[in-house]
């Protein structure tokens, strides 16, 4: 999805702005003229005059303001972005409550059935595989605290 | 020599050698897969290796770099499709040597000149990083922050075609950097009263995202019309390639070494190495009409630079801390993590650390040969691996990983929310590299700046009154210039083009 450089060196500049904004507060060092807002002050407007430059090139050049240029048709391209953040915000969210097990299996299953074959039981055997493997490699050997969830109360 | 053997009890391990292998089989894996970097592989290696001691996690980032750019050959060869950015230049090269009934021999020249490249690198730095590190123990926080300036500003430079959205780039990634406590005041910064803040945005969920969330936003949507994939069968690998060696004995020595000097630059990595290599190879050879065309001399010299210049982009980022490329970026953010800082006193505090790292790269180099072979020999299984099977497995990695360094939820919205930042960036020719250096050397610029100005009370000139400070904030003034010039110039071009098409277009 290219952006014309008009949106941006906009939104370049308007980044800029805001983290100066919010380091107005920060308080210098005790006798001198620097402090925690010296470095954010400067690349705030250093992201200022960049966005300045890269606005001015946007004006100058006739771009559209946005063009998809991928050999995939965008709803093909938003469906899967939506596939894979409401994966990553259904992990978050799910994972305390019912556990990884649970949640992984489920979540590998519809994306591979999805992206792959469209077969449920090829997919939901990868997936099966695939969970067994992770929480192995990370909750057993490497100690993260994945979360067993429903299934402790069936394992315990 | 004690060191030495200190060094080799240190690497001569079950577990380094087992983690080594392991690592390398990885980065053969990724490297093959088309669309899969070595930096992404990386990327991935990092939530394992938070929990290995330095050495192993080291051995296993180096060896699956290593592999990777190797194995990114053989796609190139086999289906004009090269696996990494840094095999780019002679896939054309190889894959026409495919067509004549020489594959065999293409790969078995990538893998034999990658290694020989790679262990011409390893001499290069474990000569000169020491001698360079005790010139270097005499700089002060003045040379410290016009360094890491300066290695910033030429990343930017050298990391795109357009250097204004390389600075854009990096200053992002100074402003992740600025949040959480500030380490000089202790006051915060961006935090918005949010404690998973206090602390700092992590690298980790960064690298994920920027590396590995943003690729998969970029591919995963191409694996519902998948092209399919019919490598050719390779027959007799490795025959004439030493022939072949002999011959071009020359171009594979100076493609190493230039290899090496172009990797120890600050933001340039591997790709650039093998463009410039295959370059000056073609200007010096005697038949430079046959390159393009199935002629193995700039490939044996663009193979042996790629892999050499892994080596040379540890000069600066074990000698100064200054990371040379994004995988040194990541190294340097793991040995932070575990209470190493490079700099010169490393090479006197821990220096059978040091010889068990330039150790350690030598095995991973010779492993290329073994490793490589088997490569080549399995590429057809490794090529017939479904992307639409790999991708969500890649993605659920990367949920795990960025939640197993703090264990923590609020680190899968920050890779998140960098993967999807990351995607926009690349879409719009935003280089990424710049983004990540900036985010390891953000601190040491802004630390080494504040200590500079507590030193001299406030004054400015302090930052030049010492000569290699001098020169350095010179050489870091000239290359900011550059870029707003040629950021400016970039714009003007634009237009200019644009007209120039026209009524062609018409």
């Amino acid at each position: 999805m290219r952006t014309n450089d008009k949106v941006t060196g906009v939104v370049t500049a308007a980044f800029g702005a805001a983290v100066i904004y919010a380091s107005l507060d920060l308080k210098n060092l005790p006798r001198q003229e620097y402090g925690a807002g010296t470095f954010p002050t400067v690349i705030g407007a250093l992201l200022i005059l960049f966005g300045a430059i890269l606005l001015v090139r946007g004006l100058r050049n006739r771009e559209v303001w946005f063009a998809w240029q991928h050999p995939v048709p965008l709803i093909t391209f938003i469906m899967t972005l939506a596939a894979i953040c409401a994966s990553i915000v259904a992990y978050i969210y799910l994972t305390p409550i019912v556990g990884f097990p649970v949640v992984s299996f489920v979540l590998l299953t519809l994306l591979l059935y999805t992206f792959h074959h469209r077969r449920w039981l090829p997919a939901g055997g990868i997936a099966l595989v695939a969970t067994g493997v992770i929480w192995e490699v990370f909750g057993q050997l490497l100690h993260v605290p994945l979360e067993l969830g429903l299934l402790e109360k069936v394992i315990y | 020599m004690s060191d030495l053997l200190q060094a080799a009890t240190m690497v001569f391990t079950w577990e380094v050698m087992l983690i080594i292998l392991a690592a390398s089989l990885f980065g053969l894996f990724m490297g093959a897969i088309p669309g899969l970097t070595a930096t992404m592989a990386t990327a991935l290696l990092v939530p394992v290796t938070f929990f290995m001691e330095p050495l192993p996690a080291i051995a296993a980032i180096v060896s699956a770099t290593a592999m990777a750019i190797v194995a990114g050959d053989i796609p190139g060869a086999l289906l004009r499709i090269p696996g990494t950015p840094a095999s780019a230049v002679y896939t054309e090269e190889a894959y026409a040597m495919g067509k004549q009934g020489k594959v065999g021999l293409a790969l078995g020249l990538n893998v034999t000149c990658s290694m020989i490249g790679g262990v011409i690198g390893v001499l290069i730095l474990a000569f000169f990083a020491p001698r360079i590190a005790e010139f270097a123990i005499q700089f002060t926080s003045d040379e410290y922050f016009w360094l890491a300036l300066l290695g910033l500003s030429c990343a930017i430079l050298v990391s795109g075609r357009d250097p204004l959205k390389g600075g854009i780039s990096m200053l992002a990634g100074l402003v992740i950097a600025m949040v959480g406590m500030d380490s000089v005041s202790g006051q915060m910064r961006f935090t918005f009263g949010n404690y998973d803040l206090l602390a700092g945005i992590s690298i980790l969920p960064v690298l994920i995202g920027l590396f590995a969330i943003s690729e998969l936003i970029r591919r995963m949507p191409e694996t519902r019309n998948p092209a399919p994939i019919v490598p050719p069968v390779i027959k007799r690998p490795f025959e004439g390639v030493g022939s072949t060696l002999w011959k071009y004995k020359g171009g594979v020595l100076r493609g190493g070494a230039l290899g090496t000097v172009i990797g120890s630059l600050p933001g340039a990595g591997a790709d650039i190495a093998s463009w410039i290599s295959y370059a000056v190879s073609r200007k010096f050879s005697r038949t430079p009409e046959k390159f393009g065309k199935g002629h193995p001399e700039g490939l044996v010299s663009a193979s042996s630079a790629n892999n050499a210049s892994l080596s040379g982009a540890y000069i600066p980022a074990l000698v100064f801390g200054i990371p040379g490329d994004t995988v040194t970026a990541i190294i340097i953010g793991v040995l932070m993590t575990k209470g190493i800082t490079p700099g010169p006193d490393v090479f006197t505090d821990q220096a059978p650390l040091v010889n068990a790292i330039f150790m350690v790269f030598v095995l991973a180099n010779l492993l290329l040969l073994p490793l490589g072979f088997m490569a080549i020999r399995g590429a057809r299984h490794i090529l017939s691996i479904p992307t639409g099977i790999l991708f969500p497995l890649i993605l659920m990695f990367c949920i795990v990983g960025a939640f197993a360094a703090n264990n923590a939820m609020f680190d899968i919205w920050i890779m998140l929310g960098i993967g999807l930042m990351g995607f926009f960036m690349a879409e719009n020719d935003f280089p990424v590299g710049p983004m990540i250096l900036a985010v390891i050397l953000g601190p040491i610029v802004e630390s080494n700046f504040m200590r500079s100005i507590l030193k001299s009370n406030g004054d400015l000139t302090a930052f030049v009154d010492r000569p290699i400070a001098m020169v350095l904030a010179i050489a870091a003034v000239a290359v900011w210039s550059m870029i707003i010039v040629n950021g400016v110039k970039a714009g003007r071009k634009a237009p200019q083009a644009e007209e120039a098409t026209q009524p062609q277009d018409a």
